[in-house]
């Protein structure tokens, strides 16, 4: 019973280094995204916003929001002991991931009237979201692994770590493109 | 009812109220969306609002989602 409570404890302690590293992973990952802003808003001075689509923009921004739900709502239940809502939300917050990806590179990169190559606000439109739809597939394979894990009852209400970090990693995704969207489709005059 | 009865009471209660903020948060964010997208459309050059209902939405989602606070929680504290 002692060595099931010191590894316990032992466990959290671990956890407070694990969570400090995973923020300052998601700083320094922030400040590549704060260089795409800062030039982003450097062109709004100079040229309008490309010619996207704000429809596509609010329906995949809203698919992005309702998954970060889904991932909180999946960590809560993990952390209270609810397996099967906590698999219920992984597995629906990874759907909601997989249509975020296919609306903006399968539809909005297909139906926007310029290309990667077509001026510097143009270029920068592809990388922001290049850069941002990298990072939404690596959160969709972090929830695959997790919730593989989840299916074997790997993790408990004590121990789910993992879980966490999954977590924490898609809100930032959400995060990041909080700030995209008003950059890349809302602020600016569009082209006449 | 014994001890082990109350303490699933008990975390049943937590994981409801844990949902409950996280639904509300939903609706927050939903309704500052909209609400973006309705300025976005009806005055784009709007970019002071536009941004700060950008650092509001990350505020609730870095708060209510990501757990910042956490981050500065004593070490061996209980979750």
């Amino acid at each position: 019973m002692t060595t099931v409570t010191s590894t316990l404890a032992e466990y959290r302690r671990r956890l407070a280094t694990n969570r400090l590293g995973l923020w300052l992973f998601i700083l320094s990952d922030s400040f590549v995204f704060g260089g795409l802003y800062v030039s982003r808003f450097y062109l709004l001075g100079t040229q309008g916003r490309p010619d996207v689509n704000q429809f596509v923009g609010f329906v995949v921004t809203s698919v992005l929001l309702v998954s970060s739900f889904f991932m909180n709502r999946a960590e809560t239940a993990m952390a209270h002991g609810d397996r099967k809502t906590f698999l219920r939300g992984t597995l629906t917050t990874l759907i909601l991931g997989a249509v975020f990806l296919l609306g903006v590179v399968g539809v909005e990169w297909q139906i926007a009237p310029f290309g990667p190559g077509d001026g510097t606000a143009a270029s920068l439109f592809y990388t922001m979201t290049g850069f941002h739809a990298f990072h939404v597939l690596t959160g969709l394979i972090f929830l695959a692994v997790v919730y593989r894990n989840g299916r074997k009852g790997l993790y408990s209400p004590e121990r789910h770590w993992a879980v966490e970090a999954c977590a924490v990693y898609w809100h930032f995704i959400d995060v990041v493109w909080i700030f995209c969207c008003p950059a890349l489709y809302l602020i600016g005059r569009p082209p006449i | 009812m014994d001890e082990k009865a109350i303490d699933n009471n008990e975390m049943e209660a937590r994981k409801l109220e844990a949902f409950r903020v996280g639904a509300g948060v939903l609706i927050l964010l939903a309704v500052m969306t909209i609400g973006e997208f309705w300025i976005g459309a009806v005055a784009s050059a709007w970019w002071a609002p536009l941004l700060s209902i950008a650092v509001l939405k990350a505020f609730f989602v870095m708060r209510d989602y990501m757990h910042l606070p956490r981050l500065f929680a004593p070490e061996e504290a209980e979750e």
